[in-house]
């Protein structure tokens, strides 16, 4: 992530969340925070408190973020790049907050005609391959309540079409056969078979390591008595580092209405 | 077998709740958002660094980037980083650093550094790594800041050490972790009852003299990983213990230890050019030396002690000053002092009092002058280095004094007055560590430490990356003295100045030497003639050379 694609996150985000711009110059922005992303991002809840008790009007602060050092060296403001931890708090914030969502597709229906909008249930995952080294990937996957047909990609092919919060006129949603409930399952079931089929060699040289690094710790306990808490705790931690494991969490999801052929 | 599979289930109910409560749903642009967030925080693959990508106006060497890729794949973030000096360190423990916090595993790290080094590492995480360290000046940091750089001095006292056991550290930092190498220790104590998720310790020398250094460093990272202690030494400390159990110990160590030696790196070095240069004492400094001397065959209550005989052998190798220091607290210890002890003092300093000159601070104004370059003169004695500001002084040489005990700030200025207006830097031991001193490229041994290894600190305080000239380094020694025959009959011996000591293995076999210092105070002190002493310094030496070759 280039300093400049930073720059357009932090536009993006405070305007997603309703907080005006004062400043917009290539490096740095000043935005004035609305209450609700003060008590979100500032951490300061005795501020907050205080408010409530005393009845005052609040007063959420501003925010100068530079992402351009060389170009604002004297400036006074909090330099953001990739590593550091306001970025990830931003990251964290967007992601607790745009956790559900619930769109229909805007149709341009007629009013003679009635358009039916089928229901989806998308559920975008993180999937980390963990042992003593990580990795992460991305699965966006769709499931129609209706007929049951399930689609990877599905938040790609929603980027193209035009969805609104509200039902457009001329349009009805049709129930969903499948619960959303069921609908989880069978999405999550799905997922669990095709991790399944993977390749696990990683998996397995991560058991190799760790019993490699488990002889070598046993060896070392050999014939000692009085040793047992300390080996214990040694296992232990050698199995947290080791263990390999597949962890699947959820960055957000929800119902998407969308008209019969939206989907290809 | 395969990896087991857990899914996190916690999103699920929030879908259900607002599906009957009808909302509330979160805004399509910020939906988008939050993806394109976590697609860009996702480390697609086991391997490789992300740091260096999102570093582009930091080059760091090959080797640099190979330790910090160990550490973050291999040893999952716990490790001790001992490459010799000069290599880089600081960037390899940055490079981690950054490395966690881009992956969003390291959110509040404190770095414990040297006095001298905080601003130093501040500005070079801040800088090099656009990493919002702060160095700790008030102890409100603690709380407020997230990346805290601090002396470890301060960090281990109230209000501080409270403070600091309050905040979630992810990540722990410590520099010139050699000085945790005593488990009895303040410091150490301290260290120890952090916790540490993740943790590096930094030290060029990782093991001085004793197999129970290495021990603490490493049961200090990961408790157990070696073993306990009385197990630990039942087996290793022992003379019989097997080339079996040494691979083993070797392994286990390595598990927790990277090592870089220069040789190792592909980069190439400034060559260092030693010159031993002989110095003839005068007659009244003989006098004074050989006063002391004979006292070792005497048997008064200061001849039995021959450990303060052999240190007044050797300072005064270093200066008069440096003797009648030691002698003025031998007095001062007024209570248990007989009448033939305060005599033999008085007498001594009777005989210091005679001498009119340094021979050695003659030869190092020669030099100076003859080099007509920045120079840092070493000597373990805090009198000689005094004695030799006002002696440089007298002869229009500008110098800085430069010690351990000096405030932060204060080192900080010495080092820019060296650089910017003073020809010469004056170090005792203690300032000679964790400053870089790159810009100058010559060096004094007014006189020489007992330990291999301190002398390596020395040197590395300008033989290290960004030494742009051939190192020179000066060794003083006054002929026929003990500085003399540890010159000659052992350090050349073994080629100490030359050839760096020893990468790990080297080091853990050579620990069956036991501690140079001790080995030395015995051959001086128990030898009954000078043709015992050498003969016992030439096995020393000997043992040295081969144990190294092995």
């Amino acid at each position: 992530m280039q300093q400049h694609e930073i720059q357009d996150f932090l536009l993006r985000y405070f305007s997603a969340n309703s907080c005006e711009l004062e400043e917009n110059l290539s490096g740095k922005i000043t935005v004035q925070l609305t209450e609700e992303i003060d008590r979100e991002l500032m951490n300061r809840p005795f501020y907050w408190h205080y408010l409530e008790k005393t009845g005052g009007v609040a007063q959420p602060m501003k925010l100068t973020l530079i992402t351009d050092r060389d170009a604002f060296p004297e400036e006074k403001g909090e330099f953001i790049h990739y590593g550091s931890p306001r970025l990830h708090q931003l990251f964290s914030s967007t992601k607790k907050l745009a956790g559900y969502i619930r769109l229909y597709q805007q149709n341009g229906a007629l009013p003679d005609r009635q358009t039916p909008l089928f229901p989806w249930l998308c559920i975008n995952f993180k999937i980390s391959y963990k042992c003593d080294r990580k990795r992460d990937v991305y699965q966006s996957i769709g499931l129609q309540l209706i007929n049951g047909r399930m689609v990877q990609g599905f938040h790609e092919k929603m980027l193209s079409l035009s969805l609104t919060p509200k039902i457009p006129d001329y349009s009805f949603t049709l129930s969903p056969l499948i619960l959303p409930k069921s609908g989880m399952m069978r999405i999550q079931k799905q997922l669990t078979e095709s991790i399944e089929k993977e390749d696990h060699s990683w998996a397995e040289a991560a058991r190799k390591r760790w019993q490699k690094d488990l002889d070598l710790l046993l060896h070392f306990y050999e014939g000692r008595e009085g040793t047992e808490t300390g080996i214990e705790n040694e296992k232990e931690a050698l199995k947290e580092q080791y263990e390999p494991k597949v962890l699947i969490s959820v960055i957000n999801g929800g119902l998407f209405y969308l008209t019969e052929n939206a989907v290809k | 077998m395969k990896a087991s599979i857990a899914f996190d289930f916690s999103w699920d109910e929030g879908l259900f709740e607002r599906i009957s409560k009808d909302g509330p749903w979160s805004n399509w642009e910020l939906y988008k958002l939050a993806v394109e967030a976590e697609k860009l925080s996702i480390i697609p693959e086991f391997e490789g660094l992300q740091a260096p990508v999102r570093l582009p106006q930091l080059t760091p060497l090959p080797h640099q980037l190979e330790v910090a890729r160990r550490v973050v794949e291999n040893m999952n973030g716990k490790a001790i980083l001992a490459d010799e000096v000069g290599l880089g360190k600081t960037i390899e423990a940055g490079l981690i650093l950054k490395e966690y916090m881009i992956r969003g595993l390291v959110k509040k790290a404190l770095i414990l550094v040297p006095a001298s080094l905080v601003s130093q590492w501040t500005s070079e995480l801040n800088s090099k790594f656009y990493i919002p360290a702060v160095a700790q000046r008030k102890s409100y940091v603690w709380d407020q800041c997230d990346i805290v750089v601090s002396s470890i001095d301060t960090a281990k006292r109230n209000p501080h050490r409270d403070l600091i056991h309050k905040q979630d550290y992810d990540m722990i930092i410590i520099d010139e972790a050699h000085k945790l190498k005593n488990s009895k220790t303040k410091n150490y104590e301290f260290v120890q009852s952090l916790k540490k998720k993740f943790c590096l310790l930094l030290t060029a020398t990782p093991i001085q003299n004793k197999i129970e250094e290495i021990f603490n460093l490493v049961s200090l990272l990961k408790p157990g990983h070696l073993g306990n202690e009385e197990a630990f030494f039942d087996r290793y400390k022992k003379a019989s213990r097997s080339v079996h159990d040494d691979e083993h110990l070797r392994e286990l160590v390595n598990k927790v230890m990277i090592r870089n030696r220069r040789g190792d790196t592909g980069i190439e070095w400034t060559k260092r050019i030693v010159k031993t240069i002989p110095i003839e004492f005068s007659k009244e400094e003989k006098s004074l030396y050989e006063a002391i001397s004979t006292l070792r065959s005497g048997t008064g209550r200061l001849e039995s002690n021959q450990f303060s005989l052999i240190t007044l052998q050797r300072e005064a190798c270093s200066s008069r000053e440096a003797v009648y220091f030691t002698l003025k607290n031998m007095l001062g210890r007024k209570d248990q002092n007989s009448q033939l002890y305060e005599e033999q003092i008085h007498k001594l300093i009777k005989i210091i009092e005679e001498i009119k000159v340094n021979s050695k601070a003659e030869k190092a104004l020669e030099l100076i002058e003859r080099i007509g370059d920045k120079v840092i003169i070493f000597t373990e004695y805090r009198a000689t280095q005094l004695y030799l500001q006002w002696f440089l002084r007298q002869h229009g040489i500008t110098s800085v004094p430069f010690r351990g005990g000096f405030k932060r700030g204060k080192k900080d200025w010495m080092r820019e007055l060296f650089e910017k207006k003073a020809q010469v830097l004056i170090a005792t031991e203690a300032g000679g560590e964790g400053i870089n001193l790159q810009f100058c490229s010559n060096i004094i041994n007014f006189d020489l430490p007992w330990n291999p290894m301190r002398l390596e600190q020395r040197i590395g305080r300008i033989h290290r990356l960004g030494q742009k000239k051939d190192v020179m380094i000066y060794n003083f020694a006054i002929k026929d003295t003990v500085e003399e025959h540890v010159l000659k009959l052992l350090y050349e011996k073994i080629e100490l100045f030359e050839k760096v000591i020893g990468d790990l293995d080297d080091i853990l076999t050579r620990l069956r030497l036991g501690s140079i210092e001790e080995h030395l105070a015995d051959i001086f002190g128990q030898s009954l003639s000078e043709g015992e002493m050498k003969i016992k310094l030439e096995n020393l030496s000997a043992l040295s050379r081969i144990t190294a070759d092995q």
